[in-house]
């Protein structure tokens, strides 16, 4: 019984620790600054959503939120349907050289980003795409494919066989067999992929730290940077912009909570 | 940040060869060029995006280029590697990275481990919340992780010094301060990895059959006999990927550094990777590159090291 209540203790204030941070934060974004210097932790006399409305208009959050948006929608579905065929082929076919492709496509799990970010740079410039939203959306579905190959072909080879030689006696394609049969099967890790795809992408920062430098095509965490950086006492403001960022993380991850804390430990256990 | 894995797959259990579907495939006298088919669109955007600059990285790390017009580009061997290996200003970052490891790695994993242990295998109410609690911080951008704390530690208007003041103390100023910065950091690490271990922790202990702790208790056991001798054990697994993950974020820690010291005060929390962003701007691209495959040929031999230790493959 001692133990228990310990337990939910212990818990209880864990969550504590993690939580209140971002607590205060918010608390402070509904603040004016003097309110923030007087008593940090007290309730504002009303709250200022005037500074919403500061970082949203001049701090340009909408521009980077709208920026964020794109770029993850582009990421992530290409990411899904790519890793999904590459997964497919290597679950379903025995062909020359599979092992050979199959490794060199993890070869993306390997290298770190911070090795290939300043090439990329240049290729990119080669390519004209810098400061465009392609050299956010480009290389980062190009990143996912390591990890997306490596799931879908795990979760296609452990669809039971039965189902698939029906479907081929019924006469599908193999075509019509991955997007009709394999794909709607294998719905759930799907979704958690396509999840783990969206957060990775919402979140990257080194990589639009160094293709873009224009504004305009900066994303969340770029933006907030630089927005710290030019802001740097104005607290509420700052922190109205840091609540823009995660509030739409933690709305994502109250809905899909399960989901995305198994495939990210689970993707750990792989990755 | 994207999993990234010495070996890909070797903790997975991932099945050899892959089978079921092949058998009715080959009878059809094999899949001709279907499977390649499947690959190309993203084999094509990996090896455009990947591979492409994993070679150049390779190559652009043998040569002085000014990162403007090829034709400068010239031939050095390793003369990167050396100027880097000979500049102190290097040793220093990665010392830093050194330096953050037992608040990244060992910190975390013991605050994660021990409240795993306790909860062990009880029911408790609402564990999935407690869950979903502890792991927040994991899901969070760095960069944002920074800036929050930036702002929590402020030593003029932040919470975290207010409190303390008011009940007695007098506080560091936290990042601004030579010695305290880099264990700032350190602890900031800490937060945002706990809860992921405590997840990866406690899914492992319920992993771990019933049946060994009643044979242990039988033995006479006493509890940290029981933590030791069953539940240390059987967590192995779990133990050697939280200890991974987080070694693999200690040593490329950036984003949390840009965004509450950007290296300061003086160059006292200037960590490898923000080193080597930083000697870009001189106009050294070789030079950057040869740092930057330096450090991911050392998050590949630590990691590999952790694993073998602490990794258990017979299963």
């Amino acid at each position: 019984m001692i133990k228990r209540g310990l337990a939910y203790a212990v818990l209880v204030l864990g969550c504590l620790i993690a939580i209140v941070p971002f607590a205060i934060t918010t608390l402070a974004s509904l603040k004016t600054m003097p309110e923030i210097v007087q008593d940090v932790l007290a309730l504002p006399a009303t709250p200022a959503w005037g500074n919403y409305a500061e970082a949203w208009e001049q701090g340009r959050f909408s521009r980077f939120f709208l920026n964020s948006t794109v770029v993850a929608i582009a990421v992530v579905i290409p990411s899904v349907v790519f890793s999904s065929m590459t997964g497919y082929a290597f679950a379903r076919f025995r062909f020359r050289g599979s092992n050979a492709i199959f490794g060199y496509l993890l070869l993306g799990m390997v290298v770190p980003l911070q090795a290939m970010v300043v090439p990329l740079f240049y290729l990119l410039r080669e390519l004209n795409m810098l400061d465009s939203l392609w050299a956010l959306i480009l290389p980062q579905i190009a990143l996912s494919m390591s990890f997306g190959t490596l799931l879908m072909r795990q979760t296609f080879a452990s669809v039971p066989k039965d189902i698939v030689e029906a479907s081929v006696l019924d006469g599908a394609s193999s075509w019509q067999i991955l997007w009709q049969v394999m794909f709607p099967l294998s719905r759930p890790l799907i979704g958690t992929l396509g999840l783990l795809f969206f957060i990775w992408t919402w979140n990257e920062f080194l990589l639009p730290l160094v293709v873009n430098i224009d504004p305009d095509y900066h994303t969340l965490p770029v933006g907030l940077l630089y927005f710290q950086q030019r802001w740097t006492s104005n607290m509420p403001l700052i922190a109205a912009g840091a609540t823009i960022i995660f509030v739409p993380l933690i709305l994502i991850f109250m809905m899909f909570q399960k989901q995305l804390i198994r495939g990210l430990t689970e993707g750990a256990l792989k990755g | 940040m994207r999993p990234h894995s010495p070996e890909p797959g070797v903790l997975a259990g991932e099945p050899a060869i892959v089978a079921g579907f092949t058998a009715s495939s080959r009878r059809r006298a094999g899949p001709g060029w279907e499977p390649y088919l499947y690959l190309l669109p993203g084999v094509v955007v990996f090896t455009l995006f990947v591979v492409i600059p994993i070679v150049a990285a390779l190559a652009i790390s043998l040569t002085a280029w000014n990162g403007i017009s090829w034709d400068t580009a010239t031939f050095v061997g390793i003369d990167n590697y050396i100027q880097a290996f000979e500049e102190p200003r290097f040793w220093t970052a990665l010392w830093h990275n050194l330096i953050l490891i037992p608040y990244f790695v060992i910190l975390p994993t013991i605050l994660g481990l021990a409240p795993a242990a306790l909860v062990h295998q009880m029911k408790l109410r609402g564990a999935a919340l407690f869950q979903a609690g502890l792991f927040l911080p994991y899901i969070m951008p760095g960069v944002l992780i920074g800036v929050v704390w930036r702002w929590m530690l402020n030593p003029i208007f932040g919470p975290v010094n207010s409190v303390l003041e008011d009940i007695g103390f007098d506080p560091p100023t936290w990042l601004a301060d030579f010695t305290w910065a880099l264990p700032t950091i350190g602890f900031i690490g800490a937060w945002a990895a706990y809860g992921f271990c405590y997840v990866v922790l406690v899914a492992g202990i319920q992993k771990i059959p019933v049946d060994l702790y009643d044979a242990a208790r039988l033995d006479g056991a006493n509890g940290w006999q029981e933590f030791t001798a069953v539940t240390l054990p059987g967590l192995r697994r779990e133990i050697a990927v939280v200890l991974t993950v987080n070694l693999i974020n200690a040593l490329r820690a950036f984003d949390v550094v840009k965004a509450t010291t950007d290296g300061g005060p003086g160059d006292s929390t200037t960590v490898l990777a923000l080193f080597m962003m930083n000697s870009l701007d001189g106009n050294r691209a070789g030079y950057a590159i040869a740092i930057a495959l330096f450090l991911a040929v050392v998050t590949l031999v630590l990691s590999l090291a952790v694993l073998k230790l602490f990794g258990d493959r017979d299963d």
